[in-house]
């Protein structure tokens, strides 16, 4: 099942996508966001111990 | 190898400061002369006194115990490094503590007239047209001092010895002023003031060879890109009735990015650790993890210090050095 997530970004923000897209990080905007879930939410859930990343 | 050549030098007694210019390329030595003296430091643009040292940019980026190999700030817009830190043989210096004032002396200890920082650091600025209000926060040199759990601060005695020394390279033309911290009925400087000894020398080559090149951004201003770049010259604060506010990038209108996640990625999205910030909101739970991402994977300093090589650019995680 596919689910539709709308994610408000400003103006500044959406500049921080783009460029990261023109890095080749992913293709688009979307794609980036989806990269980032993927990559960073695992090890990031409610029930993993807090790590201490230092910022 | 090129040696430093003497400049000037002072022995400054205690309850005394001295306005030193210092260019850049010089190296301006603070020595303890019977140890266990704390010195507290301020630092102008020798050109527009109204770029100074900025301890919160300093210790944001540095820690609240700047040592050798760290820089001292101006404040914003300016943000340029004054100083590198070359030299510092006992390694506790302060960016947490304000200057001592007179109202800490006759509030705490009773005293009608007493040394004190702020007073001690205007005497010495007047000799070059400065007012007491432009004194601004200390830079500490061997002062100890903690963060407790909780979050109280503290001073602890110290034991800087004869000869300790703070070497600090000037990177701008300055006006650097070391004072005898006038604290003598504190730990500060163990309960007793001592004179301290200030040598200015001309950089050798290897010094100059240490200082880490630092990125020159668009963002460091300089009053020719300020909208008022008139120094108001009187006391009285008056509105501008032809003011009209030109903030930057404003109005920041939103957009909505459409993201189709699948159920597996929906689960991590509702499992993440900072979802219940966003009481059920998807997109700003995902907003989240991009920014918390993105920040693992390019951002190579923490707390807005600069990149310390030839190059700003982002440099992704797996390209990094390890720490």
């Amino acid at each position: 099942m596919k689910h539709l997530v709308h994610v408000p970004l400003n103006r500044q923000q959406l500049e921080l996508l783009d460029r990261t897209v023109a890095r080749g990080a992913a293709p688009d905007r979307a794609a980036l966001l989806k990269l980032a879930l993927r990559s960073w939410a695992p090890a990031h859930r409610a029930t993993t111990p807090l790590k201490e990343t230092g910022r | 190898m090129t040696a430093r050549t003497f400049v000037a030098e002072w022995v400054l007694e205690p309850g005394t400061g001295k306005a030193i210019e210092v260019l850049a390329g010089q190296v301006l030595r603070i020595e303890q002369v019977d140890g266990g003296q704390c010195v507290d430091f301020n630092a102008f643009n020798l050109h527009d006194y109204k770029e100074f040292m900025h301890c919160g940019r300093t210790r944001t980026v540095h820690g609240f115990n700047p040592s050798t190999g760290t820089f001292l700030w101006s404040a914003p817009p300016r943000e340029r490094a004054m100083f590198y830190l070359l030299a510092d043989t006992v390694g506790r210096n302060d960016v947490l503590f304000p200057r001592c004032s007179a109202y800490v002396y006759e509030s705490t200890y009773g005293f009608s007239a007493h040394t004190n920082c702020h007073d001690i650091q205007a005497e010495a600025q007047r000799e070059y047209g400065l007012t007491p209000d432009d004194v601004h926060d200390s830079f500490n040199l061997f002062m100890a001092t903690d963060v407790l759990p909780g979050g109280a601060v503290r001073i602890s005695r110290q034991d800087s010895r004869p000869g300790d020394h703070v070497e600090l390279l000037a990177l701008i033309d300055t006006l650097a002023v070391p004072n005898v911290c006038g604290a003598d009925v504190m730990r500060t400087s163990n309960f007793f003031l001592k004179p301290v000894k200030v040598t200015v020398f001309e950089a050798s080559a290897d010094d100059l060879a240490r200082v880490p090149a630092l990125p020159v951004l668009t963002s460091q201003r300089t009053p020719k890109d300020f909208r008022n770049a008139t120094i108001k010259a009187d006391r009285e604060l008056r509105r501008d009735p032809d003011y009209e506010p030109t903030f930057l990038n404003t109005p920041l209108s939103v957009t909505e990015v459409a993201v189709e996640l699948d159920d597996d990625e929906l689960a991590l999205l509702r499992d993440y650790e900072h979802a219940p910030l966003y009481r059920g909101d998807p997109g700003a739970t995902l907003r989240d993890i991009f920014f918390s991402w993105w920040e693992q994977q390019y951002v190579t300093s923490p707390n807005g210090a600069p990149t310390v090589t030839s190059s700003s650019s982002p440099t992704p995680a797996d390209e990094r050095p390890q720490p």
